[in-house]
């Protein structure tokens, strides 16, 4: 029989036997995430709301099912939190924002519809940074979210509170909305595995947009095969989505074995080892030796369009965002928290040949990345160049010089949004008491690929199986 | 032509000064450096690669 601490620590991979055999049921599973997070959320402050009761209904109605002979797959039964920016028909979603503090969608997101018919339990919605527009998730309206391996150190955002929640085991996994980074910088500085996956290949047909065409939802998960898993309930054609593509969906899962031997890892020094903390430098080169040392042949490629890519992803977004934004900053300003009311404004400056040249320039870098897919398979570059700060830091340390905070986060991040390549963050290691990520890159719709490359650095156990020490004393 | 400043921009858009105008100015000075670095890309007939598609989102 399995202690409450040790059912919430486990992975999908590891409940979802389980559940299946029913050795463990969803109910007790669901009650015992729910009673771990609502003690912990007074000092993470992962959960924006909480869904006890109706959780509780959905999991018994899960273990009936299961009790029937109708086991759906690996997420039935599981119980997960959401970012607070994907719609549930008849609840409130707030983005984390005070104008849509009472918002009620009359609607599913797909995601959310996607969710439901895997049978997944829903236990609640996850902090984010307001709007999805910033990487810190320190609230004016939710209060900020703390990083679980240090609680005086940020998380990483937009999707903060779901990368602390799943580190900290108040979910078993959760799903993330990214636009610049937003789901894998968390799952960077929490130390969790984090998929965008190709745009286009999940809808985001009811998640509230930040800028329509770098937007992405995707898994955030303990280990590499959940997010597998959790992609497989996820992907597919909807024809809400203008941006969704009719592709089939694979078995990721049966693509995550590990082997490397013979695939080409590229390496892209010039930008994507250019300003980046030693020591994140070095993890991040240690791992691409340990899949060389598994027989991956390493090899040094070109993306000269990167050097656009920075212009590029702030133009595009700054517009995208402003013009959803634009009547709620001429009507309601200082209903904006100010970093995000300054973004808008900031948005508000660009000319429509800006934006229209930042389309451009978008082209060319999926074209210089295209040429370089067709010599390998993969790369490989740091997720962050940086650590992240304190909470309420807007300077960051980038080997002994103060630099702003938020261009160095997404710096790494944003090529794949432009592009809308499928990216992967996995743990590396640690800097000091902070978990470190890498993020693998890949052709459209070769998620499988990433996944297993993931997989094999997963394997190494890059975080030496610690957890928060918050988890340790609760 | 006169080049405009930050706040008469955001004045001709009808938004309110906000307190933070040095902030807003530090940042569009950062993007406008940036904005340099593309003059030697080749953009005279790169193609959007924006889709217009008759008769609906996903007509193949």
């Amino acid at each position: 029989m399995l202690s409450k601490k040790e059912l919430v620590s486990k992975s999908v991979e590891e409940l979802a036997p389980l559940i299946e055999k029913r050795e463990v049921s969803s109910l007790e599973l669901t009650e015992a995430v729910l009673e771990h997070a609502e003690k912990l959320n007074g000092e993470i402050n992962a959960y924006v709301s909480f869904r006890r009761k109706k959780a509780l209904e959905e999991a018994e109605k899960a273990d009936a099912e299961i009790a029937s002979g109708n086991y759906r797959g690996m997420y039935h039964g599981i119980p997960m939190a959401i970012k607070d920016n994907i719609y549930v028909k008849d609840e409130v979603t707030t983005m984390s924002s005070k104008i849509h503090r009472d918002f009620v969608s009359d609607y599913d997101a797909t995601a959310v519809k996607k969710m439901r018919e895997a049978g997944i339990v829903l236990t609640g919605k996850l902090n984010m940074h307001e709007y999805a527009w910033g990487i810190t998730n320190n609230s004016p309206h939710f209060g900020p979210v703390k990083n679980p391996w240090n609680l005086k150190k940020a998380p990483g955002g937009s999707s903060g509170g779901s990368g602390a929640a799943v580190v900290a085991d108040m979910t078993v996994a959760t799903l993330g909305t990214d636009t610049a980074g937003s789901i894998r910088i968390p799952s960077s500085a929490c130390g969790i595995v984090g998929l965008k996956p190709t745009h286009g290949l999940v809808s985001k047909y009811g998640v509230y947009p930040l800028a329509w065409t770098l937007d992405h939802i995707g898994p955030m998960t303990k280990t590499v095969k959940d997010a597998a898993g959790l992609l497989e309930v996820l992907a597919g054609f909807d024809k809400n989505d203008p941006t969704s593509v009719n592709v089939s969906v694979e078995k990721y899962t049966e693509q995550v074995k590990g082997d490397v031997k013979g695939l080409v890892i590229g390496i892209e020094e010039d930008f994507f080892f250019n300003r980046v903390d030693a020591t994140v430098e070095k993890l991040v080169r240690d791992a691409i030796q340990q899949l060389a040392d598994l027989g991956a042949k390493v090899e040094p490629v070109k993306i000269p369009a990167l050097k656009y890519a920075e212009y590029a992803e702030l133009v595009t977004s700054l517009s995208e965002a402003s013009a959803i934004h634009h009547r709620d900053l001429l009507a309601r300003p200082d209903d904006f928290g100010d970093d995000i009311r300054m973004l808008f404004e900031l948005g508000e400056l660009f000319t429509a040949v800006d934006y229209l040249q930042a389309q451009q320039l978008r082209r060319q870098l999926k074209q210089d990345f295209e040429k370089a897919f067709a010599h390998i398979d993969v790369l490989i570059a740091p997720t962050l160049p940086i650590v992240m700060p304190d909470i309420g830091d807007d300077l960051v340390d980038l080997n002994g010089e103060k630099v702003d905070l938020v261009e160095n986060t997404i710096r790494f991040t944003g090529p794949a949004n432009l592009t809308g390549l499928p990216a992967l963050s996995v743990p590396c290691g640690f800097k000091g008491d902070m978990p470190v990520g890498l993020q693998i890159i890949g052709p459209a719709f070769k998620e499988g690929t990433l996944l297993n490359v993931g997989y094999a650095i997963e394997q190494t156990n890059p975080l030496k199986g610690k957890k928060p020490e918050i988890l340790v004393s609760n | 032509m006169k080049k405009l400043s930050v706040r008469e921009l955001l004045e001709n858009q009808g938004i309110k000064i906000p307190p933070h105008l040095d902030e807003i100015e530090r940042r569009w000075e950062g993007i406008q450096s940036l904005k340099q670095e593309i003059n030697d890309a080749n953009l005279d007939d790169a193609d959007l690669a924006i889709r217009n598609i008759p008769g609906g989102d996903h007509v193949e």
